[in-house]
């Protein structure tokens, strides 16, 4: 069933076998992981059904260089669904090397492996609605699809693994219906955690405090309590509950918050073809069970060790939007279109670059000059992407001159001085608003200029044209738009060793019996994947574990 | 030699089990229809009856060992014939058994696991309405078997097989979201014929009622999106809740209107045909067939679902144009 918190009384108790707080990709995974489990499952959500502004406010934070970061309550949203509401719905599986310890990458290697996670990844793709677990082309596709760039001959980039397309799918939307006819499993919306309180020794969660913005209070008890509310407001929320443990909770060794990762991202270089328009795919292929899947450049794991680097993907893209040098009919119609494009979006495909008069005359030229393409373009978008359930994922253009700019997405390294912590100021519930102060270190502009070196080496060595990027230039194009958005990552990192580490390999916090966290705060390295699907499918183990070995505990 | 009596043979199961029939060294078949089925020995007794009929049915009955009745069609068809049959059997000289093919429908929009002894409901329209009251006119008739199969498929099946083929290949059906999370109680048509003449023959079946669906049924859109990998009718499309609610409140009165004006003037059937809203209503209806009786009592095993599928979407493949085979034919089968 699904109810309001608005409804209940004032200092009410609710009890559950297993509480999981955020109906977000993690949250909403568990609680149908346990439907039919036997488990009295409690999930509580702060928002509604819809976008609330007074509730999305709770998120709003300081960040110490906005250019770096976007501010708090942007890139994530606080409602049923959570941010699903909003997301891209690019999956793809982390790499085994992501999980290893690598010397050359400071406080690398989880505690588990990507042997521990297979079980659940087919399962999560599911979930996430991308079709089979097929991420190479010759799972995916009987018959092989056409080749990124044909003749391009690597000894340290792949062009045959996928990424898969999620609807994207709204989990709050998708799967409310399962929800609400669950006999064992209650979610209350508009239930704000505020607090969570340990029993006197400060080993076990006794209850959760819960207040919503009506005024109401009340508690929650459970013999398992799991947070699922994202990245960063699993560290506000560790750290917000000072009773018994001073520093809070789970942050003994002061890591609660630190080793904040995002991914570095963006756009460089003019990657030239000498080859047939042809040789060159950098679209979209459909899989038989109807997925958009694409090819992209990724870098191989012996190259990684080798160059002491970290994980990166790259794909074509078409030329910076903003200068109207490129000519383009579409492009130009997106820059114009810009103030109704969401911000999220808009701020990856234009930034926020000042543009002059004279190009905003050069964008509408541009647009006059291809009526046909726009019309075109147009079409496409209303009926694939608009109108579409599924939706087609992205802006893909050809171009005519055989052109790309490369869009690259990479690890970041884990650093503690990368961080979250809790501001002097406070929400409208009294909880210490987040401060972001997110950092890049010099090796992750080293795997980003060395891995396009490398790109750059191999193009030209296959014969089918001409890499040409300004490596001076790297640092500035890595960091244009900041952080990535929406990848919360690291802030309560997975280890053996309470010193170094929050959680478990069971995502239980050290010294904290029953308090788990499903949550992309416990993955202790980043990779080159986007982090939904591997959230998922870890907050599939959790419900797994809780259900098996962990019910014990 | 046991005389069976088949009653609905031209139909998709009635013919299936006249073939197993016509094999079996046990059994004379017995047949209602004039023309019998392709490929059926020439020897099986044909018999003309009018079902609705008690005389012509208590004609029908003389020197019958074992009815099986897979009458289908309409609603009324479905209860008159079951009336005529329990009253012509109930007065026989020697009762003969009757196996009776009812439907899940009986248990109408419940939602849940379904055992035999679940109320039976008649919320979800005619048909259903029809199988209840066909059951009922068994009650007090002691030598009967009531089977209640699920999704019935198989590679001449028009109602789960056929139809939904041509509307997978036109992209109509395919990932329908939300709206296919329904259990789909797929059962093949030779797993429900093995189920038939096993209660023609073992004893422990006598009386009983007996669903029947594979152990691990798919979700409707598992089944649509499976069933058109299978039929090569990819990529499959996800269909939207706007196409959903266009094809199910929209397009569906018009283009059943359509239809039937088609069908009066002589015209060949629309193909393929609307989408019913039921359809639609059951593919989101969370209804699981619990089959451990007929497990328990009659030993029945049914093949995988891959199995399943493979099979019903064999007769389905393209010509060399890439054109799916057989669209044409969209007849509306009168029995099952």
């Amino acid at each position: 069933m699904i109810a309001s918190a608005n409804d209940l009384p004032d200092g009410h108790c609710l009890d559950a076998d297993i509480c999981i707080v955020g109906a977000g990709a993690a949250g909403i995974a568990m609680a149908m992981e346990l439907i039919d489990s036997g488990r009295d499952v409690l999930l509580l959500e702060s928002g509604g059904f819809d976008d609330d502004p007074g509730t999305q406010a709770l998120y709003a934070g300081s960040v110490a260089d906005e250019r770096l970061h976007s501010p708090p309550d942007r890139y994530r949203q606080r409602r049923f669904g959570g941010s699903t509401t909003i997301w891209g719905g690019r999956c793809m599986p982390f790499d085994a090397i992501d999980f290893a310890v690598r010397d050359y990458l400071p406080h690398s290697g989880w505690p588990i492996g990507l042997g521990d996670l297979m079980p659940y990844y087919p399962k999560a793709n599911r979930l996430c609605e991308a079709g089979d677990f097929a991420y190479t082309v010759a799972e995916a596709f009987p018959v092989p699809t056409r080749p990124m760039m044909d003749g391009f001959a690597s000894a340290h980039f792949t062009t045959d693994t996928l990424e898969r397309f999620s609807c994207p799918t709204d989990f709050g939307a998708r799967y409310g219906h399962k929800l609400r006819a669950a006999t064992a499993l209650r979610v209350l919306l508009h239930a704000n955690v505020t607090a969570i309180r340990l029993d006197p020794a400060g080993e076990r969660v006794d209850t959760l405090e819960v207040r919503t913005l009506s005024g109401r209070r009340f508690t929650a008890r459970a013999r398992h309590c799991v947070l699922a509310t994202g990245g960063l407001e699993v560290a506000r929320l560790l750290l917000a509950s000072r009773d018994r443990h001073p520093k809070g909770i789970g942050n003994g060794h002061d890591l609660v918050g630190r080793y904040y990762m995002c991914h570095v991202a963006g756009t460089i270089g003019t990657l030239r073809f000498t080859t047939p328009l042809a040789a060159v795919h950098h679209g979209y292929d459909i899989s038989a069970e109807g997925i958009y899947c694409r090819r992209r450049l990724a870098l191989t794991a012996q190259t990684q060790r080798a160059q002491g680097i970290g994980n990166f993907i790259a794909r074509l893209h078409h030329p910076r939007i903003t200068d109207p040098a490129h000519r383009n009919a579409v492009l130009s119609l997106l820059f114009l279109a810009r103030p109704f494009i969401p911000y999220e979006y808009a701020k990856r495909l234009h930034g926020d670059e000042q543009v002059a008069a004279r190009a905003w005359l050069a964008h509408v030229r541009n647009v006059l000059s291809g009526p046909l393409d726009v019309l075109r373009f147009a079409w496409h978008m209303l009926r694939d992407r608009k109108l579409a359930e599924r939706k087609f994922p992205s802006i893909v253009i050809r171009s005519r001159a055989n052109m790309y700019s490369l869009d690259f997405h990479a690890e970041q390294q884990p650093n503690p001085a990368s961080r979250v912590t809790l501001a002097r100021d406070v929400d409208a519930l009294g909880m210490p608003r987040l401060h972001v102060d997110w950092r890049y270190t010099e090796g992750d502009v080293q795997t980003v200029r060395r891995a396009l070196e490398l790109l750059a080496e191999d193009v030209r060595a296959s014969g089918i044209g001409r890499f040409d990027f300004d490596t001076a230039s790297v640092e500035r194009e890595m960091t244009r738009y900041g952080a990535y958005g929406g990848h919360h990552i690291g802030t309560a990192r997975m280890g053996a060793d309470p010193r170094t580490s929050v959680v478990d390999a069971d995502c239980r916090v050290h010294g904290v019996g029953n308090l788990f966290i499903a949550s992309a705060a416990v993955f202790p390295t980043s990779s080159q994947a986007n982090p939904t699907l591997t959230v998922v499918a870890l907050a599939l183990r959790l419900a797994n574990h809780l259900q098996g070995p962990g019910a014990k505990a | 030699m046991r005389q069976v009596l088949v009653l609905g043979s031209s139909g998709f199961i009635g013919r299936r089990v006249s073939l197993a029939l016509a094999g079996a060294d046990w059994a004379s078949l017995v047949s209602d229809d004039a023309r019998g089925p392709p490929g059926m020995d020439a020897g099986a007794r044909r018999i003309v009856v009018n079902v609705e009929d008690p005389g012509s049915m208590a004609a029908a009955l003389r020197g019958i060992d074992t009815v099986v009745n897979c009458l289908g069609g309409k609603p009324e068809t479905i209860v008159r014939g079951a009336r005529a049959l329990f009253a012509a059997a109930g007065r026989a000289v020697a009762p003969p058994l009757v196996v009776h093919l009812s439907s899940m429908a009986v248990y109408g929009s419940a939602q849940g696991t379904m055992g035999e002894d679940a109320p039976l409901r008649g919320d979800l329209g005619a048909y259903a309405s029809a199988q209840i009251a066909a059951e009922s006119s068994a009650a007090s008739y002691p030598r009967v078997v009531i089977l209640r199969p699920g999704v019935e498929i198989g590679p001449d099946g028009e109602s789960w097989s056929g139809r939904v083929a041509r509307w997978l290949y036109a992209g109509r059906l395919g990932d329908l979201g939300p709206a296919g999370d329904g259990v789909c109680n797929l059962v093949h048509v030779e797993d429900l014929v093995t189920a038939i003449i096993i209660c023609s023959q073992r004893r422990e079946a006598l009386g009983g009622t007996f669903n029947l669906a594979m152990s691990e049924p798919p979700t409707w859109n598992e089944y649509f999106i499976a069933f058109a990998r299978q039929l090569g009718a990819v990529p499959v499309r996800r269909i939207s809740r706007r196409a959903l609610i266009l094809e199910a409140k929209g397009f569906a009165v018009p283009l059943k209107a359509l239809e039937l004006a088609a069908r009066a003037a002589g015209l060949p059937a629309l193909s393929p045909p609307p989408i019913p809203p039921s359809l639609l209503r059951l593919a989101r209806q969370e209804i699981r067939l619990d089959c451990r009786r007929a497990a328990r009592v009659l030993d029945w095993t049914c093949r995988s679902r891959e199995a399943a599928l493979a099979d019903a979407a064999a007769g389905w493949h393209r010509d060399a144009a890439g054109r799916p085979l057989r669209v044409g034919k969209a007849d509306r089968p009168a029995a099952r």
